[in-house]
């Protein structure tokens, strides 16, 4: 019994990638992202250009740039003619093959993985220890990587498999290496799809204390409790008949339950392959002068049967409405508001064609393809809209324009998935009062069904992600907190001193060449956690991919996206109640071309400065500014920011990024590198909601050891915001270094200064201090001073309770991480924690640090015990995790 | 003729999905011999996908033939009275905290779409908690009502069914506090609380001496709750007998008939303990000291049992519980024990009295709930019903007078714990839920009240759900069954999908023998006839 379907689970937006969707004979599948990878992920079937929530039925077809609008010159009569490029989905079914055999003895096992469908497979795969606790990925042991196996950062290794009609990759496993399970998800690197079990990764349990994951595969077969999972379920109540039992798969009922040795097994798995088809429908509009009628015509070489969903729109509104009868043949009216026709097949059976005849009124004819229940193709995510010449509007309509607010459409599209369910429980109604013939209720009842099955699945796979994040909506605490802080003032250091700050990207980002789009994508989710500011990637042309060596700084076309996606992107994060923070390099700037000498110091694009922008003291470039008004960074030309022109450039520009993009505010690089009386300069002209400044030095070591006292260090930090009057805030990185040393060495006591404070920036000047534990330099790809790891919670335990802005590092929102993360997130935010809460640290011992915070939080880290003062009577735990306990007033 | 057939066919058919399936429709069809025939040889072609256990196959084939008496041989001697014309009414609640502290909807989006999810699987109806705390927060008698109204618009737009809780306890787990004036009230006087014997408060509902005591800015929680009800009837009238259908009147800790006895307030979560005795504020004191006078045993009034055990001793070795000449069975005992389960009883009624006079004229039945309280059940004494107010012994049977006073008001028991099993309670604890059950429901059953049912747990799914199945199947007369509750685990992919597969096989088939599809469409029309349940 396996045909359990797997979901793609990650959508591949390049306008020539396959696309997902739900196939319609058995893809009932969970889409929730489970993975630790789900950086990756996306909904399966985002559209860029129009905020609008849509079903995953829709399908979009781009018109082509070079569409051909040829003018009434030849033929007089001709007044519109257009072909529009089409991607149809097309779909390859396969399976997915897992054998696990014994070898030699007990000791030693073989997984095989195989695929049926062409493709350049790769497993993805990776290990769990025995002992491990957590969901946590490991990688294998280097043993027991097949050849051509490559390692995945520091958790997982990616095999190619081998073969020809059937792909396959064989995996030796000894039990001297005490692995528990064995972890993987399949990718196509052809498209990028990433094919998993169930919207989770593959899991061969090697030994069975795992817990029983829905996600196992290969154990538990036919004990009556794994087969409740909705994907069998169907296929067993639609099909029995198609329902193949294979092998062992579905004989060994219950009896391998009893004894859970490991045993071999194999399954196989359904896949669905999708590719993106080029078709085109063009057409034709001609005005007929007698009868003052226009004659439209339509042809695609879309095969099989193409129903055309459309209606004409008057006047300037693109509101749907029937035409004047008489339709054409093989017409059917929808909903009072459209027509479906079917187009004629043209001979010889490539493609089809269809004529319409309207009157003169219509402005214009709008329309999408219908393929079939679940297939729809239509314009970049809009209807197909043909203008019709009626004196006054001859103007023709911009097909690109994606701008245009469409009021209705065609019922399907126009609202959100909730009218598609309005439908369903009225088809259900309709086909219990339906007695038709026994005939059709039979076909009719099998289609909805599934549709149904699909449905609800689909229904409680969002409840249950909304639900599990278990934090009320953003829009209630923000009303919550605008009553009770009516007075609240917001400054450009401090914000609303409720910020809580998402860093929202990594080192590797910019790989997906669409990360505005995949962040997008999850903003509302953001905001439900409680994020209120997000901080963005630079933006700007760069000489390195990750935007840190900036050249063209008005070219806002980057490896995270295009300029019109990173618009969309901060407007979406506006719409769900977030801050948008752009990062902007200052210090430096990459030049475009050589000077005489060679060197390269000439600018390009709008900015074109040469060598005076550059400051004196670095050789390297031989600028003619003046010296440096800070440290040098000695990569690229450091700008001279002493010079008016320079600053009068940098604030026009910082205005037009405040103006054109909507960012909010600034997360300011390598601050170190100039004189913290310019930034101010910069956030007055520019009136950020929020800024911050990256002033990153390091911490002062005796003999290898960390000093208790970073006054010098939080001191460097206090007088740089010092020099920018308060208007930015910096980085806590004191408070960072000394969460390391404290949770690396089990010494706890570091975290209360001399005078009971905290130790860090945030103990001197809080509502300037973002405290943070990890961002893209210190952690992520790079790890130039990663965090002690699997010890994040506490670190968060920490600055999420504690004054200061917390920061939050991407990585750790999308992980195991997330549920405690939020969980702490909305904690601060129900005891209305802030930039300026008070501390008071109760215990500062070697295994245990704890703090009462605004009398309302009680937190603790460190594996030592700590009662809140008052006990259980006053207190009560609200979270709780590894070497951490949070309190609040009960 | 039938009877017979049908008898064998589950013997023949029992452990094949199908073929189960296929044997109830034949019990319809005039053309019995053919049909079981054919449906036998094709059981034994899909012996390879026989997926289902024999118990299952059992319960959904008696479920099934409901409405045809006949169809259950087995049962349809003690089934004296058939009303389950159209099966068991399949209800889930909604979160504790669907609704804000600041009457906002919570999770909004994943309600809406939870909803839609279950009307889609054929879930007839949906449970709200309605809240004391939320409702009248600030001052007495300033009711707001706006989140619960838009929850209500929602459920009756989507064409479910709406029972509603009302909830005058507060919820610890779902952080939700008794109203703001109370808790004031409670400061000043904390005799309003229930207080075990060592001087601790219980502060999530009021003590049941006060039910009847003015303490409440001159009202009594009574006449509070009245006004409380009344509004509510006012304010949701649109929905009454339509979309409302069932109201349930919270009767103490957790919305529950007892004392919270059980809540141990060191928060050990210790199972061997039976709870301890909640009569120690001023109130519950008087009273008692009052009812010990008028019985001629002044010193039986100064407090409650000396020599009962606390939270977390083993009961059976204490002198108050212990099997044989224990305290309990002495005359102290049996008047200590009078009086306390009088109180809850008196306080039960009065609740339910106000609740039926309330809504007599809205076609709505009004329940209230009791808890199977059954660890220790096993024992002579029963200790933890002892100290959560049921006196149910070896020697007295305490439901019948519980279950006497809800038919005096005509009103409904939910019982919850339907998906305990006695096999997976531990051993020490001599616990017995399926005991209780059939205790409370036998004598439902001699005094006509209807029960209504509830799990106690998301969790433990797997178990749980055919738990339940076996006791909606059973002789308990249920009409409704209230599974709780929605949320992120009830969602989760390793609940639901079990939960689907439960709800599929409650929604028999109410086949009409005239409309009895051919043979091959026996599937398809038995789909067709679940979603008539939708």
């Amino acid at each position: 019994m396996s045909t359990i379907t797997i979901k793609p689970f990650i959508g591949n937006y390049l306008r020539r990638s396959p696309k997902l969707h739900p196939n319609s004979k058995k893809a009932p599948h969970f889409s929730l992202n489970y993975s630790r990878r789900s950086l990756f992920s996306g909904k399966a079937n985002l559209r860029f250009t129009d905020y609008r929530r849509r079903r995953n039925l829709l399908l979009r077809a781009s018109s082509t740039d070079a569409a051909v609008i040829e003018t009434s010159e030849e033929q007089s009569d001709v007044v519109f003619k257009e072909s529009f490029s089409l991607k149809r989905p097309e779909k390859a079914e396969g399976k997915i093959a897992i054998r696990l055999d014994k070898g030699n003895d007990e000791e030693n096992w073989h997984l095989s993985v195989g695929c049926s469908l062409p493709g350049k497979w790769i497993l993805h795969w990776g290990v769990h220890y025995a002992g491990d606790t957590g969901s946590e990925w490991d990688q294998p042991p280097r043993e027991m990587w097949p050849s051509g196996s490559i390692a995945i950062k520091d958790y997982a290794i990616e095999t190619p498999l081998k073969g020809e009609a059937f792909q396959e990759v064989k995996i030796d496993i000894s039990s001297k290496w005490s692995i528990a399970a064995i972890n993987f998800v399949l990718k196509d690197e052809e498209t990028g799809v990433w094919y998993q079990h169930r919207g989770r990764d593959f899991k061969i349990p090697l030994v069975d204390c795992l817990d029983d994951d829905a996600n196992t595969v290969g154990v538990k077969k036919g004990s009556g409790i794994w087969s409740g999972s909705l994907g069998k379920l169907s296929n067993i109540l639609l099909k029995p008949e198609a329902a193949p039992s294979k092998g062992e798969s579905s004989s060994n009922d219950g009896s391998s339950v009893k004894s859970r040795r490991l045993e071999g097994f194999y399954e196989e798995h359904a896949i669905v392959k999708e590719t993106l088809v080029d078709n085109t429908v063009s057409v034709s509009v001609k005005q007929c002068p007698e009868t003052a009628k226009n004659i439209l015509y339509i042809d695609t070489d879309l095969p099989g049967n193409v129903i055309l969903h459309w209606g004409i729109c008057k006047g300037d509104t693109k509101i749907w409405e029937l035409p004047a009868m008489p339709y054409p043949t093989e017409t059917v009216v929808f909903k009072n508001n459209a027509l479906r026709t079917l187009l004629q097949r043209k001979e010889g059976g490539n493609g089809s064609k269809g004529l319409f005849t309207l009157d003169g009124g219509p402005s214009g004819f709008a329309f999408v393809v219908k393929l079939d229940e679940n297939t729809w193709l239509n314009c970049k995510g809009d209807d197909f809209y043909i203008p019709l010449p009626s004196g006054q509007h001859q103007s023709k309509e911009n097909e690109e324009s994606n701008s245009s607010q469409i009021v209705n459409r065609s019922p399907e599209q126009s609202q959100a998935g909730s009218v598609y369910t309005d439908e369903i429980i009225k088809e259900i109604r309709n086909l219990v009062s339906d007695i038709s013939s026994e005939k059709s209720r039979k076909t009719k009842t099998k289609e909805t069904q599934e549709t149904i099955l699909q449905e609800i699945e689909k229904l409680a796979a969002e409840a249950y992600s909304i639900f599990r994040s278990s934090i009320p909506t953003i829009s209630e605490v923000v009303s919550e907190a605008e009553v009770l802080q009516p007075d609240v003032k917001v400054t450009s250091g401090t914000g609303t001193g409720f910020e809580i700050l998402c860093q929202g990207f990594n080192w590797e980002s910019h790989k997906s060449g669409r990360w505005y789009k995949e962040l997008h994508d999850k903003a509302a989710e953001l905001s439900s956690l409680g994020f209120s500011v997000i901080w963005l990637p630079p933006p700007t042309d760069s000489v390195s991919p990750e935007g840190y060596m900036p050249r063209d700084l008005y070219n806002l076309n980057s490896r995270y996206g295009s300029l019109d996606e990173l618009k969309v992107t901060v407007k979406k994060f506006h719409e769900v109640g977030i801050k948008v923070l752009g990062d902007v390099v200052l210090n430096h700037r990459c030049a475009s071309e050589r000077n005489q000498n060679g060197i390269w110091n000439i600018f390009g694009g709008r900015l074109n400065w040469d060598e005076r922008a550059v400051v004196a003291d670095d050789p390297h470039f031989q600028g003619r500014g003046n010296k440096s008004s800070g440290d040098n960074f000695h990569a690229a030309p450091n700008i001279d920011h002493s010079q008016e022109f320079v600053r009068k450039d940098i604030k026009e520009w910082l205005r037009w990024l405040r103006e054109e993009i909507g960012y909010d505010g600034w997360r300011l690089d390598f601050v170190r590198g100039f004189w913290g009386g310019y930034v101010k300069d910069y956030l007055e002209a520019t009136e950020p909601y929020f800024a911050v400044g990256e002033f990153w030095d390091s911490l002062v070591y005796t003999y290898g050891e960390m000093d208790h006292n970073q006054d010098a260090h939080r001191q460097r930090i206090i007088d740089w915001i010092n020099a920018t009057t308060g208007t930015a805030g910096a980085f806590d990185v004191t408070t960072k270094g000394i969460l390391h040393s404290a949770i690396e060495r089990c010494e706890y006591w570091r975290l209360s200064d001399q005078k009971g404070k905290p130790p860090g920036v945030v103990g001197w000047w809080p509502s300037r201090a973002v405290t943070f534990i990890e961002n893209h330099d210190t952690g992520s790809t790079q790890g130039h001073w990663r965090f002690p790891g699997g010890k994040e919670m506490q670190g968060y335990a920490y600055i999420l309770t504690h004054p200061g802005t917390p920061s939050v590092f991407f990585d750790h929102i999308f992980s195991g991480y997330r549920s405690e993360i939020g969980n702490l997130i909305s904690l601060r935010r129900r005891n209305k924690i802030n930039c300026r809460s008070k501390v008071e640290i109760t215990k500062a011992e070697r295994d245990v640090y704890a703090a009462v915070i605004d009398d309302k939080l009680a937190v603790k880290i460190g594996p030592g015990h700590y009662e809140p003062p008052g006990g259980h009577q006053r207190w009560k735990m609200a979270a709780e995790g590894n070497d951490y306990k949070v309190w609040e007033l009960s | 003729m039938e009877v017979s057939v049908m008898g064998s066919s589950q013997v023949n058919f029992g452990r094949n999905d199908l073929g189960c399936r296929e044997a109830v429709n034949c019990s319809f069809t005039k053309n019995l011999v053919v049909n079981i025939s054919s449906s036998l040889k094709n059981s034994k072609i899909c012996v390879g996908q026989s997926v289902k256990l024999g118990g299952k196959c059992l319960s959904r084939f008696s479920l099934k033939a409901s409405g045809c008496s006949q169809a259950e041989p087995v049962l349809s001697k003690n089934n004296r009275n058939p009303k389950q014309t159209d099966g068991v009414k399949l209800f889930v609640g909604l979160p504790l905290d669907a609704v804000s502290n600041t009457n906002t909807v919570n999770h909004a989006r994943a309600i809406a779409a939870g909803l839609k999810a279950l009307k889609l699987l054929g879930v007839d109806g949906i449970e709200l908690p309605i809240w004391w705390g939320v409702v009248e927060k600030e001052t007495m008698g300033k009711y707001n009502w706006t989140g619960y109204l838009a929850l209500a618009e929602m459920i009756q737009k989507l064409g479910l069914k709406l029972h509603v809780s009302l909830c005058f306890h507060a919820s610890e787990e779902a952080k939700i506090p008794l109203p703001e004036w109370v808790s004031r009230i409670g400061e000043t006087d904390p005799s309003i609380f229930f207080k075990n014997g060592s001087g601790q408060s219980y502060k999530d509902c009021l003590s049941f001496a006060v039910t009847d005591v003015p303490v409440l800015d001159g009202k009594t929680p009574v006449e509070v709750y009245r006004e409380f009800c009344e509004s509510f009837k006012a304010t949701f009238s649109p929905f009454m007998g339509t979309t409302i259908t069932g109201i349930s009147i919270g009767l103490g800790p957790e919305g529950e008939l007892c004392y919270p006895s059980r809540h141990n307030p060191s928060k050990m979560n210790n199972h061997q303990g039976a709870g301890e005795f909640q009569c120690y504020d001023k109130y519950m004191l008087s009273s008692l000291t009052q009812c010990a006078e008028s019985n001629g045993n002044p010193l039986w009034g100064l407090g409650g049992p000396h020599d009962a055990p606390g939270y977390d001793q083993p009961p059976m070795t204490s002198n108050f519980f212990k099997e044989n000449g224990g305290s309990w069975e002495t005359s102290y005992g049996d008047f200590f024990l009078s009086w306390y389960s009088e109180q809850l009883i008196s306080h039960g009624s009065q609740l339910l009295s106000l609740a039926s006079e309330t809504f007599h004229d809205v076609p709505i039945s009004i329940c209230g709930k009791v808890p199977l309280v059954h660890s220790w059940y096993r024992t002579r004494s029963h200790p933890s019903e002892l100290t959560s107010g049921f006196y149910n012994t070896a020697n007295r049977d305490g439901y019948v007078e519980v279950v006497e006073m809800f038919a005096k008001h005509s009103c409904q028991i939910i019982l919850p714990g339907m998906d305990l099993s006695d096999n997976h309670q531990p051993n020490e604890s001599l616990s017995s839920p399926e005991l209780v059950l059939s205790q409370i429901t036998s004598s439902c059953r001699k005094h006509g009240v209807e029960i209504l049912g509830q799990n106690s747990l998301v969790a433990n799914a797997a178990n749980g759900l055919e738990q339940i199945k076996k006791n909606l199947s059973g002789d308990k007369e249920m009409s409704l069954f209230t599974y709780q509750r929605m949320g992120a685990d009830f969602f989760s992919p390793e609940h639901f999908p079990a939960f689907t597969q439960f709800v599929r096989n409650l929604n028999q088939p109410e086949l009409d023998s005239d409309d009895q599809p051919m043979k091959e469409e026996i599937r398809v029309a038995s789909n067709h006839l679940q979603m008539q349940a939708a």
